[in-house]
C-alpha cells in the first residue's frame, strides 16, 4: 500500500517536473508573439496597445527586406546543393566498397563537431590569401560544408533501410544504372531527401558567423537581427522572430514527419 | 561520386583549417608573437579559463537536468513519444538568436520577469539579471538542453527493459534495479550528449556577447574581437587555443566517465 503510493507520487513528481521543463524550453519563445502585436514604440511589458506596427515597419524597411531575400537566395542554393552532392556521397559510402570508408564517414561529419567560429575564421583567412574575400560563392560554399553533414545522416540512415532487391530487380530487367536507381530506389529515398532539404535550408538561413566574417557590406538576415540586437531592443526584432519561429517550426514538422514516415514505411 | 562533397569540405574545411595553423604562426615570416602575447597576458588566460568553467558546468547541468526528462519520455507508450519529443524538437530547432533574443525580453530591466515582480508588489525597482552571468548559464542551458535530451533519449530507447524487470524479479527494489541496471546502461548516451553539449559551448559566441557582461565573455567573442581590428594571425591563434583545449577537455571527460561506468558497473550493491 505504502509502496504503490510512493510509486505514484514519484510518477507525478516525475511528469510535473517534465512540464517544468517544457516550460522553461518554450515559454521565452512564445512570449515574443505577444510583444510582437504591441503598438508601443519601446519594449515593455505587459504591451499596452495591440496592433500589428512592427509587422508594417519589417515588411516596409529596404533593409529588412534585403537581407531577408539575401538570406533566402543563400538558403535555397545551399539547400540544393548540399543535398545533391551529400546525396551522392551516402549513395557512394554505402553502395561502393570504397577504401578507409569509415574514416571517410568520420571526415563528413566533421562540421558538426568544430565551432563555426572556427570555421568562419578559417574561410575568411583562406579567401583573403587566395584574394577572393567577400564574395557570396564562399558563403554559399561554407554554408553548404556544414549542411552536408545533416544531409549524409538522413539520408544515410534511410539508406540503409532501403530494400535494393526492386533496384536489382530493375537491373536484371535491362534498366541501367541511373534508371534502375530513379526508378526503384529513389521514391522510397524521396521523403528523407526532401527533409535532408529543408535540414539544410535552415542550417544556412540561421548561421550568423561565418556570414558576419565573410559578407562585407550585405547583410543576411541573421546579421541584420544581430546588428540590431547589439543596438536596441526594437519590437521590429520581435514581428521578425515571430514570422521566422512560424516559418520554422511548421518547415521543421513537416521534415521530421516525412524522415520519421520513411523510417516507419520501411521497416515494417 | 563522392568527390564533390570531399572538394566541398576540403575548400571550406581542411585547407581553412590549415591556413589557421599557418596564419597563426607565420606573419608572414616565422613568429613566435601571438603565442607569446596570450601567454604574456592573463586575461587571455582567464578568458579560455572562464570559456572552460562555463562549459564544464552547463554540460553536467543540462545532463543532470535532463536525464530525468529523457526518462519520462522513454517510459511512454510508443506512439504518444512522438508528440512528447515535439515538446522538445520545437524549441530546439529555434535558431539561436531568437532563443537569446527571447531571454533578453524575460531579464531585462523592464522585461518581464521584473515587471511581473512590481506588478505584485514583490520589489520596488527592477533587479539587474540581463548581462549578468547568471543569465548567460540560464540561457545557455536552454539553448542546449534539447540536445541533451534527444541524445539521452535515443541512448535509452535501445535498452532492453526486460534487464530492469528480471532485476525486479530476483529481489532488487525499484530504486536499486534503477541504480544498477538502468543507469549504467544509460550512462554511454549521457556522456555522448555531455560531450556535444560541452563541445558546442566551448564554441558559444551569441549568447555570451548579448546576455552577458564585460566579463563574461569567451573565446569565441575574443576571436571576433580580433577579426574586427584585422589582427587576423592573433584571432588564428585564439582559435587554435579554442580548439586544442576543446580536444583535451573531451579526452579528460571521456576517461572519466570510463572510470565512472566500470565504478557502477562492478562493486557491490
Amino acid at each position: 500500500m505504502l509502496q504503490k503510493l510512493s510509486a505514484s507520487i514519484s510518477r507525478w513528481a516525475l511528469s510535473a517536473y517534465f512540464y517544468l521543463i517544457v516550460f522553461y524550453l518554450i515559454f521565452p519563445v512564445l512570449i515574443i508573439f505577444p510583444i510582437s502585436l504591441s503598438n508601443n514604440t519601446f519594449l515593455r511589458f505587459p504591451p499596452s496597445n495591440f496592433g500589428i506596427r512592427w509587422y508594417q515597419t519589417f515588411v516596409n524597411d529596404p533593409a529588412w527586406m534585403e537581407a531577408t531575400i539575401l538570406s533566402f537566395s543563400v538558403a535555397i542554393s545551399v539547400s540544393i546543393l548540399a543535398t545533391v552532392i551529400g546525396t551522392m556521397a551516402v549513395l557512394a559510402l554505402e553502395r561502393r566498397k570504397l577504401r578507409f570508408s569509415n574514416l571517410l564517414s568520420y571526415f563528413m561529419s566533421s562540421p558538426l563537431l568544430i565551432p563555426h567560429i572556427f570555421i568562419a575564421l578559417g574561410v575568411l583567412i583562406f579567401t583573403i590569401s587566395l584574394g577572393v574575400e567577400n564574395s557570396i560563392f564562399a558563403l554559399i560554399g561554407a554554408h553548404t560544408a556544414i549542411a552536408i553533414p545533416y544531409v549524409v545522416l538522413i539520408v544515410g540512415a534511410s539508406h540503409r533501410q532501403l530494400d535494393l532487391t526492386l533496384e536489382r530487380a530493375a537491373r536484371v530487367l535491362g534498366a541501367g544504372p541511373i534508371r534502375a536507381f530513379f526508378a526503384a530506389a529513389f521514391p522510397s529515398l524521396l521523403p528523407s531527401v526532401v527533409a535532408a532539404a529543408v535540414f539544410a535550408f535552415f542550417v544556412s538561413f540561421d548561421e550568423l558567423v561565418i556570414a558576419q566574417f565573410l559578407m562585407n557590406g550585405r547583410e543576411t538576415l541573421p546579421m541584420r537581427i544581430w546588428a540590431d540586437l547589439r543596438l536596441e531592443l526594437r519590437p521590429t526584432i520581435a514581428a521578425v522572430s515571430s514570422l521566422l519561429i512560424i516559418l520554422t517550426t511548421v518547415a521543421m514538422l513537416l521534415a521530421e514527419l516525412l524522415r520519421r514516415r520513411t523510417a516507419s514505411l520501411t521497416s515494417t | 561520386m563522392i568527390w564533390p562533397a570531399l572538394i566541398l569540405l576540403f575548400m571550406f574545411i581542411l585547407a581553412p583549417a590549415i591556413e589557421i595553423f599557418r596564419a597563426s604562426i607565420f606573419d608572414p615570416e616565422f613568429t613566435t608573437e601571438h603565442i607569446n602575447r596570450i601567454f604574456g597576458r592573463d586575461i587571455y588566460l582567464t578568458i579560455l579559463w572562464r570559456t572552460i568553467k562555463v562549459s564544464l558546468v552547463v554540460s553536467v547541468l543540462c545532463a543532470v537536468i535532463a536525464y530525468p526528462v529523457a526518462y519520462f519520455i522513454v517510459k511512454r507508450p510508443r506512439q504518444q513519444q512522438f508528440a512528447f519529443l515535439f515538446l522538445i524538437f520545437v524549441p530546439m530547432w529555434m535558431n539561436i538568436l531568437i532563443r537569446t533574443y527571447a531571454w533578453m525580453v524575460v531579464l531585462g530591466r523592464e522585461g518581464i520577469i521584473n515587471s511581473t515582480m512590481i506588478a505584485l508588489g514583490l520589489i520596488d525597482e527592477s533587479i539587474q539579471m540581463l548581462f549578468t552571468s547568471g543569465a548567460v548559464y540560464v540561457s545557455m542551458i536552454q539553448i542546449l538542453l534539447p540536445i541533451q535530451i534527444v541524445t539521452c533519449y535515443s541512448a535509452m530507447t535501445e535498452i532492453d527493459f526486460d534487464l530492469v524487470r528480471a532485476a525486479r524479479i530476483l529481489g532488487a527494489s525499484p530504486a536499486q534495479a534503477l541504480r544498477r541496471v538502468f543507469l549504467p546502461l544509460s550512462l554511454d548516451g549521457t556522456i555522448t550528449g555531455m560531450i556535444i553539449v560541452f563541445m558546442l559551448s566551448m564554441g558559444f559566441f551569441i549568447t555570451p556577447a548579448l546576455v552577458g557582461g564585460p566579463t563574461d565573455l569567451m573565446l569565441a567573442n575574443l576571436i571576433e574581437m580580433q577579426v574586427e581590428q584585422l589582427n587576423w594571425g592573433f584571432a588564428a591563434t585564439i582559435a587554435i587555443l579554442l580548439f586544442t583545449s576543446t580536444l583535451l577537455f573531451v579526452l579528460v571527460i571521456r576517461s572519466l566517465s570510463k572510470m565512472l561506468t566500470k565504478f557502477l558497473g562492478g562493486g557491490n550493491l
